[in-house]
């Protein structure tokens, strides 16, 4: 592993982070069978960014500054993170299918609860602020943990993030990366016709982060520019290409979260 | 005894706060640019390191606060009442969700700050604070109170709690008392038979003056501090409830979700009792005291009288 001729990976973790990630996405769309209301494009919009952190980064440990700190400000992708963690062990199978059961332990967003769950998160605009406050409390205290934190590209309307991404620059956190995934989507409609975005990288970059572009799902892409990022001095925002509902035609590059479990049943049958 | 300034609430708080800075090396202060105002500032210049002034952006300051929590270190957020209000909800989805040890202490609260009229002041946050699961809401009546309560707070109190504490407004009520600050602890400053008035803050000022015009009158009243909102002392309010037969509370504050309505909430349970609820209404206007505006909106002792009277008729 690691950075050898310019290849950022063997082809045999490729293989392996692609395996993980098929069966994640799998599972994220078999979770329809069980809810129809989970979010579905959002997660698989998330994927590859999980894999590729939880696979290759994030260090686990229970000392909370020489640990890595993963926060999914766009809590909405929780089956996705949940599915990420069942290949790690940390839920079960049977977790995942009780997703937003009564008798279930994961919720519809992310709570603390959870084994693996740093954040409580569902309410956008958030992460950013947490994962300052962490990555300052590990500075003070001399600490090797790093904070990963992965925003949604709709919520850059709320003005917590203005605030949050001048706030890191002033603490010159050079262990924060964050992610922004640009799938083009939000709740109601495209990023686009809602609000302006393609500003967003002049204007992290203006006010001092250092701003990087990648292919979300695209293993080699991550892993590159994430090893751009940990090199970093300043506070690293990582704009990352994404689809919306990736690999699951029936809702694909639109903005439709959720698709029926007939869709599900065909998708995971002929797939 | 129950005249004069010894110290402000806000100066009390930020003298304090260095003491605490001194004993306790995990506190870190985080402030949204009132540093000065709210006297957080006493701790920058002892302990510059652990002082942070994120902007004028209190949202994220919430989170920021949150984030330094989690990563073992005790956040005592400094701000004025109306201003942490913008962040409510980042007070309940991240510090009172993940039940994380976060202090919240405000200045300028209810009419305090006075000059500055409704958009400064704040008569929602108790209400506001006490509706928020795991959130305990604390509020001392003078600096005495203060000194009583605060180092118990940050020694000995895990998880996240709301402190009101006003600006310089501060008559002495509990100079001289002796008490220790106990968590759902209320603290009876006189003994009556014939109404208890209760309440918390600046204005048991008005609960104890209004208790000597009625002994004038052959009226006895118990005076309760009931300090600790959340939790709150059931047990005394239903002991006066049964030995006074009537209560009136007082706050500065608006009478819909507040003391009044915390206490009635314990009393319907336990005790019902006839009740009548002195404080805001509405929105506030500016003047130039405090005090000023607490008459103004008959939040005083002549209403609680006129309270009492009504409730012995």
């Amino acid at each position: 592993m690691g950075e050898r001729d310019g290849i950022p990976i063997s082809l045999e973790e490729l293989n392996k982070l692609k395996e993980i990630a098929e069966r994640a996405r799998r599972k994220v769309i078999r979770m329809l069978f069980y809810d129809q209301t989970i979010h579905v494009g959002s997660s698989l919009s998330s994927i590859e960014i999980l894999t590729t952190l939880f696979y290759r980064y994030v260090k686990d440990g229970k000392d909370p500054i020489n640990r890595d700190w993963f926060i999914l400000s766009k809590g909405h992708a929780a089956p996705a993170l949940y599915a990420i963690m069942s290949e790690r062990g940390l839920v079960s199978d049977d977790d995942l299918w009780k997703i937003q059961d009564i008798s279930g332990m994961l919720q519809g967003h992310p709570e603390t609860f959870i084994p693996g769950v740093d954040m409580s998160t569902g309410s956008l605009g958030q992460g950013l602020s947490f994962g300052i406050g962490v990555a300052q409390g590990i500075k003070m205290r001399g600490g090797s943990g790093r904070v990963y934190v992965v925003m949604g590209d709709g919520e850059q309307d709320e003005g917590q993030v203005w605030e949050a991404m001048t706030h890191a620059v002033a603490r010159k956190l050079d262990n924060l990366i964050a992610f922004i995934e640009i799938n083009g989507f939000q709740l109601d409609d495209s990023t686009g016709s809602v609000k302006p975005k393609e500003f967003l990288p002049d204007v992290w970059r203006s006010v001092g982060w250092k701003v990087l572009n990648c292919d979300g799902h695209d293993f080699i892409s991550l892993i590159s520019t994430i090893d751009e990022a940990i090199k970093a001095k300043a506070p690293v925002v990582i704009f990352a290409n994404t689809v919306r509902g990736k690999g699951f035609p029936v809702i694909e590059n639109t903005k439709k979260q959720r698709s029926s479990p007939d869709d599900a049943r065909k998708y995971l049958l002929n797939a | 005894m129950m005249q004069g300034n010894i110290y402000s609430m806000r100066d009390t708080f930020g003298k304090l706060l260095v003491e605490m800075g001194e004993k306790l090396k995990d506190i870190v202060v985080i402030t949204a640019d009132v540093g000065d105002s709210s006297r957080a500032s006493y701790f920058k210049e002892k302990f510059p390191d652990r002082y942070f002034n994120v902007g004028i952006s209190e949202q994220d300051m919430i989170d920021f606060a949150a984030g330094l929590s989690a990563t073992g270190f005790k956040p005592v957020v400094v701000d004025f009442a109306m201003f942490l209000m913008r962040a409510w909800e980042q007070i309940r989805n991240a510090v009172a969700r993940m039940n994380l040890d976060v202090k919240f202490v405000v200045t300028h609260s209810g009419y305090s700050d006075s000059g500055d009229g409704s958009s400064h002041q704040c008569l929602e946050d108790i209400s506001l604070m006490r509706v928020l699961p795991n959130m305990k809401v604390i509020i001392p009546a003078d600096p005495a109170d203060i000194r009583r309560s605060f180092p118990v707070i940050m020694e000995e109190l895990r998880g996240p709690l709301y402190y009101r504490v006003g600006r310089e407004y501060s008559p002495s009520i509990t100079d001289g008392l002796e008490y220790d600050f106990k968590l759902g602890k209320a603290y009876v400053l006189k003994e009556g038979d014939d109404v208890a008035i209760m309440g918390a803050g600046v204005v048991l000022w008005d609960a104890l003056r209004a208790a000597e015009e009625l002994e004038k009158k052959g009226i006895s009243a118990s005076v309760i501090n009931l300090l600790s909102i959340k939790p709150i002392d059931e047990q005394t309010i239903e002991y006066y409830a049964r030995k006074t037969g009537r209560i009136v509370t007082i706050e500065e504050h608006s009478i819909y979700g507040g003391i009044g309505s915390a206490v009635s909430e314990v009393v319907v349970k336990r005790y019902p009792v006839p009740m009548r609820f002195v404080g805001a209404t509405g929105f506030g206007r500016s003047a130039r005291s405090q005090r000023d505006l607490l008459d103004f909106y008959g939040i005083n002792y002549k209403s609680i009288i006129s309270s009492v009277m009504e409730l012995l008729k």
